[in-house]
């Protein structure tokens, strides 16, 4: 599924990914491919964006992605809050 | 007839005028691409946050919200959005002349502040009493020297609680919305309370809604307000380098033009100062042979 990390100074993130884990308001949850289309307010936290599958090679990520140093298919961005939304295995994050 | 030497140094400082303007166009137009690049990286994000409320709000009644309270108006605040320097056209000229109509004409009767974001508006206020800073909004006053959205939200935040607390029960921005590089528009939008936007999208779909639709909205509102702040930030710091580039640009022209007339002037008074030096050796000549 498709995911893009847009914040009001740039966007983070763009790619396809295999699942993405989210600090929800209520707790942190995970998305993965098909889920159903779904609106949620996030608090502060981390995402946590696992590429296993992925073969895109991300070089260029803006410094704000930190790399997972065990496993290097996870990825992982800090954010202080967003709101989410999936329509048809795409996500958008606006995240702050 | 003027005199060869003082039309020389005008040429000379005429045209060391027009190296620094025409420098301070090419340095505008510079700082204008990366704002425009600002706007353009923002947008997305504007629109899309934009589009989820306005599915949400579809099913839900926004009024109830405290942003959205309409109270008795006796305390407004301004934002004027300025550049910290000038030499750019009409560019702050336009946001004193509306804030100064605001203040003294619409909303004479009632109290009124200005918050200046920007040097060219924070001057004149400062010795008035409608000059209006919070501990909160101090040390980020001066934007426009590190715009960011961090910075920008700090601003809103505060905004927001004064609005909550009921300093202030209606706020302001006038701001120049860019329109492209040499036009620039005088806004003037309310920023609270908020007006209720009718929304043409009620097609909420079958979303799932974590964890609701009211905390969501909730969240959201805040978010949008920040958001409508930081592109007004955005807009104004674009059209201050467009307006730059522009008056520069027709400050370059109009010296060429000068150099030009100045140029041509000196020629014609080099060329009588020749003329009437021949006459007079002619003229002694000619009496030498008599």
């Amino acid at each position: 599924m498709h995911l893009e990390i847009i914040t009001p100074d740039t966007k983070i993130f763009k790619g396809e990914v295999d699942a993405v884990q989210l600090p929800g308001l209520d707790g942190s949850f995970q998305v993965l491919k098909n889920h159903a289309p779904i609106i949620s307010a996030l608090g502060k936290g981390t995402v946590k964006i696992d590429l296993t599958t992925s073969h895109e090679t991300h070089e260029n990520l803006s410094e704000l992605v930190i790399k997972d140093s065990s496993n290097n298919k996870v990825i992982r961005v800090d954010i202080n809050g967003g709101v989410l939304e999936m329509l048809g295995d795409k996500i958008i994050l606006l995240a702050e | 007839m003027a005199n060869l030497k003082e039309i020389r140094n005008r040429i000379a400082s005429v045209g060391s005028t027009m190296q620094i303007t025409s420098a301070m166009k090419m340095v505008s137009a510079a700082k204008l691409k990366r704002a425009q690049d600002a706007i353009t990286q923002m947008r997305p994000y504007a629109e899309k946050l934009q589009e989820i409320l306005g599915n949400l709000s579809g099913s839900l009644d926004l009024s109830e919200n405290a942003y959205s309270e309409q109270r008795e108006v006796k305390n407004v605040l301004i934002v004027g959005v300025t550049s910290n320097r000038g030499l750019c056209g009409g560019f702050n000229n336009n946001i004193l002349k509306r804030v100064s109509y605001l203040v003294n004409q619409e909303y004479k009767d009632v109290n009124v502040k200005v918050l200046g974001l920007g040097k060219k508006i924070r001057e004149p206020y400062k010795k008035t009493d409608h000059y209006y800073i919070n501990d909160a909004i101090a040390p980020v006053e001066d934007i426009f020297s590190n715009l960011n959205f961090a910075n920008s939200s700090t601003i809103a935040t505060s905004l927001m609680e004064c609005f909550k607390n009921k300093e202030f029960d209606k706020i302001i921005v006038v701001y120049n919305k860019f329109i492209n590089a040499a036009v620039q528009d005088v806004r003037t939008e309310q920023l609270l309370p908020i007006e209720s936007t009718v929304s043409e999208t009620e097609t909420a779909g079958d979303y799932i809604f974590e964890p609701s639709k009211e905390e969501i909205v909730s969240d959201l509102i805040p978010k949008s307000l920040k958001i409508q702040l930081y592109k007004g930030l955005l807009d104004s710091n674009a059209s201050e380098h467009g307006a730059r580039m522009t008056a520069m640009h027709k400050a370059t022209d109009n010296a060429a033009e000068m150099k030009k007339n100045l140029t041509l002037g000196y020629n014609k008074a080099r060329q009588a100062a020749i003329t009437s030096e021949i006459l007079e050796i002619v003229g002694g000549a000619e009496a030498l042979n008599n």
